[in-house]
């Protein structure tokens, strides 16, 4: 043990070292284009000597970012828009991933359905809000159906995109292989779809953030878009430009966290380019 | 004992974009022998790829019958294991799991078939590779994996699909010796599809030549080298040769008939 320690002990070093530099870099480019607009931003509203009714400056949003952390409102909002989203995604994951795969193995139903969805993408969301706000009035059920909603159709969509990108070969193989057309789905469909499934994913969840936001400013009286909304009517321009900062940085964390470790997990480790 | 009969098959099919009704297949009836090796060749769009995909039940035939193990063929299954020459494995799943996964579709434990897949891994000299995702391997490990795959299910008849038409010259040479290593311990029965012709005499034991569309079946020619076969020693052979003539003739003596024709 302790005669191969110093052998083995450089070359982690080693890969350490040739890991840390890169991670570091990525890291520091990552974070130059926000220091840059931090600085603009600071240097600007100094310059025109802008109001804080008109805009804030960077240090006004500071401090209003540490009042919400202080008085707790921040946990409140952020908890209120987490539970909301979470809810919405998880019922659109469960009900448009199956329902995308199952119309992308029938060529009939992908070509019927393929224009319809197209369509509904675009309508997809946030201009659902007065139908969603009048089926199931002003609160959570409202904000929820509107994330799933934003969702639905991009997952769907990309599902069926995904089922039809796949290879007739690998269906083929399957079944030759003795493979039933229901085990067909767990086995084919679903894995070979899902590099397809991710970008409905990332793409459904930018629509899926908008819309909470969106709905949350109309529908709700908590969460993330409800304090933009509150800030609005009592002109504080630093707690909305803090709230749109803490929105921006979820959806980053959210993308960096959850969706790029799920790429690199599936479809990066399977060789498997996803389709954007 | 006949592993595999084709008798009077016939495929029509319409085409998509002219509506114009092409035979792809006029009449080709030959057969199989358990643990044989039969190829079968022709010129370019003479329809052997449709023979295999029918046997293999892919696509319908219009009329005649396909019988594996004394059974008519009508739809994909297990007894008919398909190498193809896109390998056609999943990516989503390691060298092992490719390579389990049939026994796991007939339902083998985990244990026995893990076991079943290492052998076969070793047969095919992929061992040590259980844990890599397809794309991590060569052209040619690919395409053993796609061997392996089949081989570990012991399908009655194993259909090859031009397997190594997309491998360089110099991996297609050591695949196919040991392609003839493998037949030759193992006795599988195995429908080889072609364009190849060298490839055709140096692993078959009998090759189905087939004219050009509509397609029937020109000659059946019976290699006479004897086994266990080496590429070197076999090239040299004056049977190669004069079987690799033969062939050609037969070929030669289609596109003859073609070019008189247009």
């Amino acid at each position: 043990m302790t005669a191969t320690a110093p052998t083995t002990t450089p070359r982690i070093g080693r890969t350490r070292r040739r890991a840390r530099p890169s991670r570091l870099a990525a890291a520091f480019w990552f974070v130059v284009p926000f220091v840059l607009l931090l600085a603009i931003w600071a240097v600007t509203i100094a310059v025109t000597d802008t109001p804080l009714r008109t805009f804030p400056q960077v240090n006004d949003v500071v401090g209003a970012i540490g009042d919400m952390i202080a008085s707790g409102d921040l946990a409140r909002h952020l908890g209120a828009s987490l539970a909301r989203i979470g809810i919405g995604a998880a019922i659109a994951l469960v009900t448009a991933i199956p329902f995308g795969v199952a119309l992308g193995a029938s060529p009939m139903l992908s070509a019927f359905f393929s224009p319809l969805l197209r369509f509904s993408v675009a309508l997809a969301g946030i201009a659902w809000i007065p139908i969603a706000t009048l089926w199931l009035g002003y609160g959570n059920g409202a904000v929820i159906f509107i994330v799933w909603n934003a969702m639905f159709f991009a997952l769907t969509y990309n599902a069926l995109l995904g089922v039809q990108q796949i290879p007739e070969q690998l269906l083929r193989a399957a079944r030759s292989m003795g493979t039933g057309r229901i085990r067909i789905f767990w086995e084919v469909l679903l894995p070979g779809a899902l590099p397809s499934i991710v970008t409905g994913l990332r793409i459904g969840l930018g629509y899926g953030w908008r819309g909470l936001v969106a709905a949350e400013i109309i529908a709700t009286n908590a969460g993330l878009g409800y304090a933009l909304f509150l800030a609005q009517s009592q002109f504080d321009t630093d707690v909305i430009v803090a709230s749109m900062v803490i929105i921006g940085i979820l959806w980053l964390l959210m993308d960096r966290l959850l969706l790029a470790p799920l790429e690199r997990r599936t479809v990066e480790r399977w060789g498997m380019k996803a389709v954007s | 004992m006949t592993a595999m009969v084709i008798d009077n098959l016939h495929k029509r099919y319409v085409d998509r974009y002219t509506g114009e009704e092409i035979v792809a297949i006029g009449d080709v009836s030959f057969s199989v022998h358990e643990g044989e090796f039969v190829s079968i060749l022709g010129p370019s769009g003479c329809g052997k790829t449709t023979v295999l995909n029918i046997v293999a039940g892919f696509i319908e035939k219009t009329r005649g019958t396909v019988t594996v193990g004394g059974t008519e063929v009508t739809a994909p299954g297990p007894d008919r294991g398909v190498v193809f020459q896109s390998h056609a494995l999943f990516p989503w799943k390691t060298v092992l799991g490719n390579v389990t996964f049939g026994l796991r579709m007939k339902g083998m434990d985990k244990a026995r078939r893990e076991q079943a897949g290492r052998d076969v891994l070793e047969l095919v000299g992929l061992s040590g590779f259980e844990r890599k995702y397809p794309h991590e391997l060569s052209g040619g490990m690919q395409q053993r994996l796609g061997v392996a795959r089949v081989l570990v299910n012991e399908p009655a008849v194993m259909l090859m699909d031009e397997p190594f038409a997309s491998i360089d010259a110099q991996t297609r040479r050591k695949l196919q010796q040991d392609l003839t290593a493998l037949f030759e311990l193992r006795r599988p029965t195995v429908f080889f599809v072609t364009h190849d012709i060298e490839e055709a005499v140096f692993l078959s034991d009998r090759v189905v030549v087939l004219s050009g569309r509509p397609s029937t079946v020109r000659d059946i020619v019976e290699v006479p080298l004897p086994r266990p076969r080496n590429w070197h020693a076999a090239v040299e052979s004056t049977d190669f040769r004069t079987t690799v003539t033969r062939i050609e003739s037969l070929l030669s003596g289609e596109e003859a008939h073609v070019g008189d024709g247009s």
